[in-house]
């Protein structure tokens, strides 16, 4: 799934310090799984934003309202008889959804709620880690399901670096080396010369590096 | 004298762009540079244009300073990282390379590395900063350097650019002026009519610009450039150059032709792209 973190209360009262009525808008995709654009989510910002507003002698009046998705046009609609009755419109969903929202209701402004940060899962209860770079190419099987182009600081294809010392990463002694991981796992499967083959320098263009990307599945396309 | 010193006291700038080979051979490259010295300002050194790689810019300049050849030494954002970009550009201080130029670099995808990753992690405008950050003596973290670099900056205008576009591209020329740009390299040029509504609206006694001059090498590469460049080449001077005997020192008079009309037209300079002929630069120059 897409993760996110919630932008600092801080900085949202200060995106809408001209608002006076606000439509707050969660999403029931992702963010939802990760705790942090859902219903609960949107009524927990709602209220963290009225209590610093009233303090301040500036109340603000939020809307609260949760699309199935943000990041489909058919979910999008679902604010169309709304969206205009409002200063401005904060959006919980990741980066997708405030520029969905924009591309369907262009007279409106959109703050973004959330920093969007990886793709990943839930490692434990409320600590979620990168799993996947969406490099357009996975590889992930030459490295027994450990990928090292999300998982390692230098998106290494041959590793470990010199900067791997007890299984951890140069950059934090809480990030683990993802390539001492590789190591130990073909060594216990007695493939570490899986490791020997020179591995061709990566195609970036199926990543980001080339330029932004579209999918099309011409069965679905009408 | 230094680039810069030449422009302050008036000089019609002739500047020549001279590729560093795909290679370490740079004898090809010495050569032709040190033919038209007396008469060629500054060499501009492009870094990996159309994103072909071959030996960098820095390089390049290098081997044409240690020559007594003066450079230009181009800059781009797309293969470096700021940690880089400033440190290549402190070296060519070092090495006496004090005329550079910023550009943004060409995708890798038009290039012949097409699954290379391009860097960005600054773009040009950042990178203007980042030029006048060393001249004030700070790297971009803040930290202090030992002894700071003043150089002439360069930048392209895209003075071919007319309606809505012309705007935007006079904007962001002034953005570049106030980040430090000090002149400006336009885009081929064969007819200044072409260029007309850039010309009306910019002060050429203000604001340096060197429109690019290129030598058309035949009569099919005049016809490709107007149909797929969108450069401005007219149907006579193309006539011109199918009919003409001699079809190289005819594509030479052309050449000279555009630049006298660029000095009567109150250009800073031109800038002469030999594309491949740097050769006949020696005979360009003899007939200026």
């Amino acid at each position: 799934m897409i993760v996110a973190d919630r932008k600092p209360l801080e900085e949202i009262l200060d995106m809408i310090k001209e608002c006076n009525k606000i439509l707050l808008v969660g999403c029931k995709g992702c963010v939802t799984v990760c705790n942090v654009g859902g219903a609960k989510e949107v009524g927990i910002l709602a209220a963290s934003l009225k209590i610093a507003r009233k303090k301040d002698g500036n109340p603000i009046e939020i809307d609260e309202k949760t699309l199935e998705r943000q990041c489909d046009p058919e979910y999008v609609e679902q604010i169309r008889d709304i969206f205009d009755q409002y200063d401005a419109v904060l959006s919980m969903a990741c980066g997708v959804g405030p520029q969905f929202l924009s591309e369907a209701y262009p007279s409106q402004t959109f703050y973004p709620a959330l920093d969007t940060k990886f793709f990943g899962g839930a490692v434990q209860h409320g600590i979620w880690e990168e799993r996947c770079a969406g490099c357009g190419t996975c590889v992930i099987h030459h490295y027994d399901g450990l990928c090292p182009i999300a998982r390692c600081s230098k998106s290494l294809q041959h590793g470990p670096c010199g900067g791997s010392a007890d299984g951890k990463c140069e950059i934090a002694k809480d990030v683990e080396c993802i390539w001492d991981k590789i190591v130990k796992k073909k060594m216990e499967q007695g493939r570490l010369e899986d490791l020997r083959t020179i591995r061709a320098p990566k195609d970036w263009q199926t990543a980001r590096d080339g330029g932004p990307r579209k999918s099309i599945r011409e069965e679905l396309v009408q | 004298m230094y680039l810069k010193n030449r422009f302050d006291v008036g000089k019609f700038i002739i500047l020549a762009e001279m590729q560093p080979p795909k290679g370490v051979d740079v004898s090809e490259m010495v050569n032709s540079a040190v033919r038209v010295k007396k008469s060629v300002d500054a060499f501009l050194v492009p870094e990996m244009g159309n994103a072909v790689m071959r030996m960098s810019a820095l390089g390049g300049a290098m081997v044409l300073q240690s020559q007594g050849l003066q450079t230009i030494m181009q800059v781009n954002c797309r293969d470096r990282n700021r940690i880089a970009l400033q440190a290549d550009l402190l070296a060519a201080y070092g090495a006496g390379i004090v005329n550079i130029m910023g550009v943004s670099g060409e995708d890798p995808s038009l290039g012949d590395h097409h699954q290379a990753k391009a860097v960005h992690d600054i773009d040009l405008m950042t990178l203007f900063k980042a030029v006048s950050t060393l001249q004030a003596g700070k790297d971009l973290a803040g930290n202090e350097l030992t002894g700071s670099p003043s150089f002439l900056l360069g930048a392209n205008v895209n003075a071919r650019a007319t309606g809505d576009e012309l705007a935007k591209e006079l904007e962001l020329m002034d953005a570049k002026s106030e980040a430090g740009v000090d002149f400006f390299i336009a885009p081929p040029v064969f007819d200044f009519n072409a260029i007309e509504p850039f010309m009306e609206k910019v002060n050429l006694k203000q604001v340096k610009i060197l429109p690019t001059i290129m030598l058309l090498k035949s009569v099919g590469m005049a016809r490709y450039m107007a149909r797929h460049l969108n450069m401005t080449i007219s149907q006579d001077l193309i006539k011109r150059l199918m009919r003409a005997p001699d079809k190289p020192l005819e594509s030479l008079t052309i050449a000279t032709e555009v630049l006298s009309d660029a000095k009567a037209a109150g250009f800073a300079g031109v800038m002469i792209s030999a594309m491949g002929w740097e050769e006949k630069l020696q005979k360009l120059m003899d007939m200026v």
